[in-house]
């Protein structure tokens, strides 16, 4: 509630931090890690391993924050990414020509990438089913019929072209994903800050019914936003599966999609929808990939690993919120 | 001599360096109904929220029934006997009515809800007030006017001493708006409670209240009581003069222009279930007025006609070329332009900036391919800010804060940016004081000048009978006539609104 409406906005270094808490978060960690590890913490070798070690996830953390902000949330994408992963593999082993199997390989993980995820959409818009639900559904739905198809077990290609997609080192040391981490990042700030798709994405999730009643049609930009995600799942289906040339049903996947909501809560996307910058979600991502490091650092026991990065998870939402309000 | 209800003495409230209240005085006598009374702005709701404890003061004393208050929490206000009924519903929808009564304050037996008590209690509740509300029915189902006097009945529940009314009316017609009058009546001199009422319809407030208290940039500028020395009641104008410091209600707005080729044809148009085979036509650079009562089906009509209600039979036809509407974003291709009432839920997209809220319909315009110019955004955002006179320092600041007159100018602005050629504005001046009401008039007198066809649903009828050309009067989803503007007046309003009919 607003008293007295100034049309003024409050002291600047409040907002500074504010804006950028995100960032000053990322910076804190890292210092925290170089303390715990010394001066061989900032080395690039190991910024650029915490980068790739996070870079499948993180790509579909883009895509997961549209989906947040245009109001819904998709708990399917882990498993979508492997049935996408699956199909592709398959794909590629079946063609002869190593170049034109990984050709085909990217377009098929895209296109059924982006098909699925349009289903997906249609069924939350125009059966107007919650996401959440439709989405849990599909995540059961995937997972079983990867796991029978394949026997519990997974699917693989020596496929050589197509390993060097996630393999390939460019000028010998810059690993090709994380350029593609990178390059979706920019993409999909891109989309969110300079395009109508992305004004609209925002206004969906801020108010469905004002932003219908401006003369937009909501279902359909609510449906572009998990056609995004899809593409997205693509890219990650095949990052992943061509890191090791294989895909597993029960193994690969798993709490991806927590995951990469993770990262793009951390980085502010609020799960009310409306709110939420894709930059800051790659800096999420970074945070999300450090987290892991400076627990392993400290000698963390694996299993209680989870427990910590719930509980940051919760204080970094903690400390976004403190600082918006007014 | 009994004491006073209220004595709020040197009230002082300062928010970040901003003063919003400098040294307030506020005297209320047992049993009143005093009216406060000031722009959007002034004031009114940061003192109210002093006594309600939602926010505290910074220097000040408050006195209720001669004795010293200490108020810093709504906890410690409900326990001195103040009820704050807020302007907007504080009511959970998703619980039944006597659930609602008694949140906070459930009634138990051994240990388990006594829900035949609470329900027996708040049917006396209802009884004394004269309304007839199931308590086993669902919030949600109930009309908003309805959710209103619940929470209304809520305060009479708790025994409140004083009830404060942030604008209780804004969503209620003209029949409900008497009854809660009446309710009000009832609370002052049988219940011997004490109320305090914010609102801008200076007609309510001059017909219904016995005193006011007028603010002015967080100042008191002027106290007294309605009814003067010689009999009569102070004037709107007068009041609207001491709100303002100048000159409002006087002003006229209506101006003379030429009405050109007919523009909309709407023949036998109904909506399922709230329109029942209406007809009208709307010509170029004409002000069409449309009101009513509660459930007369005029928002469902211009819903209907924007696309977003679905039309269950009839024809309309824009300049002679039959349409049919089904969305929205085709109404907007079509060049109807909409601007819905309740702005919070309907119209402001709360997120965004007010330059992005201004932007919204026209992106098209201002986008090379899929990219968004920002320069042109900039540009186009500024002009609308000028063009409507809209008070804030920076478009790119969050559009929530704005105060409720620039809001409503911001959302009006996004639809002129679509140049329409029919333009249907619901509530216009809802929840806006008088000195910008009269702003948005006249920019509506500027768009029928322009040539624009413009439609107005409104439930105040002396909106209506200022602005409009002509006014299509419903009842119960029928169009019960239609006023000239010779024929406009208020009474002539009330009687066809009643289900009546002209002599």
């Amino acid at each position: 509630m607003h008293n007295a409406p100034t049309g003024r906005l409050r002291p600047s270094a409040k907002r500074f931090v504010g804006e950028y808490s995100i960032i000053l978060i990322t910076l804190l960690m890292i210092a925290i890690s170089t303390a715990l590890k010394g001066w061989t913490f900032l080395s690039l070798s190991n910024f650029i391993n915490i980068v790739r070690s996070n870079a499948v996830v993180g790509t579909i953390a883009f895509g997961m924050s549209l989906v947040i902000i245009s109001g819904n949330i998709d708990l399917s994408v882990g498993a979508q990414m492997v049935a996408v992963a699956s199909v592709t593999l398959t794909v590629v082993e079946g063609v002869a020509n190593p170049v034109l199997g990984a050709i085909l390989g990217v377009l098929t993980a895209v296109g059924l990438s982006c098909t699925l995820s349009l289903i997906t959409g249609i069924i939350v818009t125009k059966g107007r089913v919650p996401s959440f639900i439709v989405t849990l559904g599909m995540q059961y739905i995937y997972r079983s019929i990867l796991v029978y198809s394949l026997n519990g077990g997974g699917t693989t290609t020596k496929n050589a072209a197509y390993m060097a997609i996630s393999n390939h080192a460019l000028f010998g040391w810059l690993p090709m994903m994380i350029v593609y981490f990178f390059a979706m990042a920019y993409l999909f700030y891109y989309i969110s800050k300079h395009t109508k798709l992305g004004r609209h994405i925002y206004a969906v999730g801020s108010n469905e019914k004002a932003t219908r009643l401006s003369g937009i049609k909501t279902d359909r930009i609510k449906i572009l936003a998990f056609v995004l995600l899809g593409f997205t799942i693509g890219i990650a289906a095949v990052v992943e599966s061509s890191r090791m040339g294989s895909i597993n049903s029960t193994s690969s996947g798993i709490s991806y999609e927590l995951n990469a909501i993770a990262m793009a809560v951390i980085g502010g996307v609020a799960m009310e929808g409306g709110k939420g910058k894709l930059s800051s979600t790659m800096f999420g991502a970074f945070i999300f990939g450090l987290i892991n490091n400076i627990l392993t650092l400290i000698g963390m026991n694996t299993k209680l690993v989870n427990a910590v990065k719930g509980a940051i998870i919760i204080f970094a939402v903690l400390v976004q919120r403190k600082s918006k309000e007014r | 001599m009994p004491e006073r209800a209220l004595q709020m003495t040197g009230i002082v409230k300062t928010y970040g360096g901003v003063p919003v209240l400098q040294n307030v005085d506020l005297s209320v006598e047992r049993g009143e109904i005093h009216a406060l009374l000031g722009e959007n702005g002034a004031g009114k709701t940061t003192l109210m929220n002093i006594l309600g404890g939602v926010v505290s003061m910074d220097r000040g004393a408050i006195e209720l029934f001669g004795e010293k208050a200490s108020i810093h929490s709504p906890a410690d206000a409900q326990a001195l006997g103040i009820a704050f009924i807020h302007q907007e519903l504080n009511v959970v929808n998703d619980l039944t009515v006597y659930e609602n009564m008694f949140l906070g304050a459930e009634l138990t037996r051994f240990g388990q809800l006594d829900v035949r008590r609470m329900c027996k209690l708040t049917q006396e509740v209802f009884d004394r007030m004269n309304v007839s509300i199931d308590p086993r029915q669902m919030m949600s189902q109930l009309e908003t006017s309805y959710k209103q006097i619940v929470e209304i009945a809520k305060s009479l529940l708790r025994e409140a001493r004083i009830i404060i009314m942030d604008e209780p009316t804004t969503s209620l017609t003209q029949r409900e708006i008497e009854k809660v009058f009446s309710i009000m009546r009832n609370l002052t001199r049988e219940g011997g409670a004490t109320i305090l009422f914010i609102s801008h319809k200076l007609g309510e407030v001059v017909e219904f209240c016995d005193a006011y208290t007028v603010l002015r940039n967080g100042e008191k500028v002027a106290e007294g009581r309605i009814l003067q020395p010689d009999g009569s009641k102070i004037s709107q104008t007068d009041i609207a003069r001491m709100m303002v410091g100048r000159d409002v209600l006087g002003v006229k707005v209506y101006e003379e222009r030429e009405i050109g080729e007919e523009l909309l044809s709407v023949e036998n148009l109904s909506v399922k279930g709230a329109v029942n085979d209406v007809s009208f036509t709307l010509r170029k650079g004409e002000v069409v007025g449309i009101t009513g009562l509660l459930g007369d089906g005029k928002e469902q009509l211009v819903g209907c006609l924007f696309g977003d209600i679905p039309k269950q039979s009839g024809r309309v036809a824009l300049s002679g070329r039959p349409v049919d509407i089904r969305h929205p974003a085709q109404g907007r291709r079509k060049g109807i332009g909409f601007l819905p009432s309740n702005r919070k839920e309907n119209a402001i997209i709360k997120d965004f900036s007010v330059k992005h809220n201004i932007t919204i319909v026209t992106l098209d315009e201002l986008c090379r391919g899929t990219t968004i110019s920002k320069k042109r955004e900039r540009a186009a955002a500024e002009e609308a800010r000028d063009r409507l006179s809209i008070k804030v320092q920076n478009i790119d600041n969050p559009i929530t804060s704005l105060s409720g007159g620039n809001q409503q100018k911001a959302v009006l602005s996004k639809w002129l940016r679509a140049r329409p050629k029919v333009m249907i504005l619901s509530n216009p001046t809802q929840g806006v004081d008088v000195g910008a009401k009269n702003e948005i008039y006249a920019q509506i007198m500027e768009l029928a000048k322009g040539g624009i066809g413009v439609i107005i649903t409104s439930g105040e009828a002396q909106e209506i009978s200022r602005i409009c050309d002509r006014a299509l009067v419903m009842y119960h989803g029928s169009l019960q006539g239609e006023l000239s503007r010779e024929e406009l007046t208020e009474e002539n309003i009330m009687i066809l609104s009643t289900g009546g009919a002209l002599t």
